[in-house]
């Protein structure tokens, strides 16, 4: 009885629960004591005039226990409130959830972030949920958490929050248990890295200039040499042609008139020459390209003077012209000499291509559109020419020939690419024609159907765009 | 206009100026003389005042447009037309295909047959 007393109140923590439960008993013992008639027993009493010091000792000890209670539980107190500042006053969102992405713990900027009430009521949540807009991230999250478990290891990777437009480099560390390492949690920690990102960005931006500056310096370089060497190939060449074609012209002044076959030898060495001049004469206009003069003038006065230039041709062969102004005053940013070339080409293709055929109908449709779809050189790079929801001007040159054989068409404008035979073209009509768009910021397409027929599509600027000046 | 013309050839091409000079004189409307550079060719027009000069832009001694400079500078061959017959223009470069004209200069690209030639001579002569 006497040590139990002792004992329960060494066993009270508090001092002041300590003095209450060492008196109480104490008067319990004292009665018990009295009510069994031992008070006169010496030996009782002697039990009972220790007492006090009982008391006293148990005093001291019950002291010595609570304050290094109360010491240990300070410092537990502390270690608390750093890690709480630690894991609160963080500019990281910082999460631990189980195997299931499900929060076990959360600090506050990530409470915050999501513009959640506190803590609990993500409890029950899951990681995933909190992209529940964007599925694809909702899924990557999980599958990271995933991975955490299964291989045992960190894992790094950037997310792209869409509703808070914000970038984030996530780092999930597994949490293992000590004895088995079997991770049972992983620590999620996301670092706001969108001003990192756009910095990036701007300096991939600037890479990017540079590289184009650099290339665009390459090409004028080349272009200033290619056109020194092809107006010196030009000049070499055709002067031997131009004695050639004097050369004949005197034979054939000459000559007696009735072999048929000397006019005839003639005639070939005529077309030969001429052959010759005519590729001169696209590489000239290849290696031109500082010459243009871009100016904005009406489209289709100069559509009606191209088929003006090969109305003899399309007469000749046949064709029957259809016109298809969707309005008369369409304007057009072009060199007009060159947009005049690359249509003429087209019509004398689309000619050519239906000399065989029975139904010959050449369309040449204009019209204004919109560029709604991201395609070549469309779209919101800067080095696209048309952006979405700019207006372009589109020529489409239509035919009803034999068409292109689909293996044709992805070569059709590269240089001295031709199906015709070596009398009929050079193979440089449409390379030309392709790099003139190019000069004039437009585009040049073609669709076709063997059998059917082939359409060219022009898509034009109807302005003179005005260089950015973060192009140059 | 004259009965006979005069055309002076200056071009360092030697067969371009012998073809030309056999094809332009089978008509007997045309007397052709021959100057295989510029030097000469300025000479050649003080002393024989032709109707009209064909002239090479690109010759060894000296370019084409200096010797249509030098021809202008003096009175004598200041009004005599030129006609630069060159393997550096094409016919893109004739922006008054009219007139056959670079500027103030009549321009024929070569190669050019002698009818074409022969066209573009009276035709600069009939202006004159």
């Amino acid at each position: 009885m006497f040590f139990f007393i002792i004992s329960l109140t060494t066993m009270s923590s508090r001092f002041g629960y300590l003095m209450i439960n060492t008196l109480f008993f104490s008067v319990i013992y004292a009665w018990l004591l009295y009510q069994k008639g031992l008070l006169t027993d010496p030996m009782a009493v002697s039990y009972l005039i220790q007492i006090p010091f009982i008391i006293v000792i148990a005093m001291f000890y019950g002291y010595l226990i609570t304050t290094r209670l109360k010491d240990k539980d300070v410092r537990i107190h502390e270690a608390w409130e750093r890690y709480e500042q630690i894991v609160q006053a963080t500019d990281v969102l910082m999460c631990i959830v189980d195997h299931d992405g499900k929060f076990l713990f959360t600090n506050q900027k990530l409470v915050k972030f999501y513009g959640y009430q506190d803590e609990k009521s993500l409890y029950g949540l899951t990681i995933s949920q909190l992209h529940n807009e964007d599925e694809t991230e909702a899924e990557k999250s999980l599958n990271y958490v995933r991975s955490v478990y299964q291989n045992n290891d960190m894992v790094q990777y950037e997310s792209y929050d869409k509703n808070h437009g914000v970038w984030f480099s996530n780092t999930l560390s597994p949490i293992r248990d000590t004895s088995t390492q079997d991770v049972f949690a992983v620590c999620i920690i996301s670092k706001n890295i969108t001003d990192l990102i756009a910095k990036e960005k701007k300096l991939n931006d600037t890479v990017g200039l540079l590289i184009k500056t650099r290339g665009q310096l390459i090409q004028k370089d080349k272009m200033a040499a290619l056109g020194r060497l092809a107006s010196g190939i030009a000049h070499e060449i055709r002067n031997p042609l131009e004695i050639i074609y004097m050369g004949v012209d005197y034979l054939e002044n000459n000559l007696p008139n009735d072999n048929p076959h000397v006019r005839e030898s003639i005639e070939k060495i005529f077309n030969a020459v001429s052959r010759a001049d005519n590729i001169i004469k696209n590489i000239l206009s290849f290696s031109r390209q500082s010459e243009y003069k871009i100016t904005q003038r009406p489209l289709c006065p100069l559509l009606d003077n191209v088929l003006k230039l090969a109305e003899q041709m399309i007469q000749k062969n046949g064709v029957s012209v259809q016109r298809k102004y969707d309005d008369e005053l369409l304007e057009v940013a072009g060199d007009y000499n060159m947009l005049q070339q690359v249509f003429v080409n087209l019509v004398n293709n689309a000619v050519d291509a239906m000399k065989d055929r029975k139904e010959k109908i050449l369309t040449v449709r204009a019209y204004k559109q919109l560029a709604t779809e991201v395609g070549y050189k469309t779209g919101y790079r800067r080095a696209d020419f048309f952006s979405i929801g700019d207006e372009m001007i589109i020529v489409e040159i239509s035919d009803t020939g034999r068409g292109i054989p689909a293996e044709a068409l992805p070569k059709i404008f590269e240089p001295f690419f031709t199906t015709k035979s070596a009398n009929e073209g050079t193979g440089l009509g449409l390379s030309i024609a392709h790099m003139i768009m190019d000069r004039l910021s437009g585009t040049i397409d073609v669709e076709s159907r063997e059998n059917q027929g082939t359409t060219f599509f022009i898509k034009l600027q109807p302005k003179i765009k005005v260089m950015d000046a973060k192009e140059m | 206009m004259k009965e006979n013309i005069k055309v002076l050839i200056i071009d360092d091409e030697v067969d371009f100026c012998y073809f030309v000079k056999k094809n332009l004189m089978k008509d007997e409307l045309f007397n052709v003389i021959i100057a295989t550079n510029g030097q000469d060719g300025i000479e050649l027009a003080k002393n024989e005042e032709p109707d009209i000069i064909l002239l090479d832009l690109f010759m060894p001694d000296m370019p084409g447009e200096d010797v249509a400079a030098a021809l202008k500078e003096n009175t004598v061959t200041a009004d005599i037309p030129i006609l630069f017959v060159t393997a550096l223009a094409t016919n893109d470069d004739i922006v008054d295909s009219e007139e056959n004209k670079i500027g103030n200069n009549y321009i024929l690209p070569k190669p050019v047959r002698t009818k074409k030639l022969i066209e573009t001579i009276m035709k600069i002569l009939s202006k004159h």
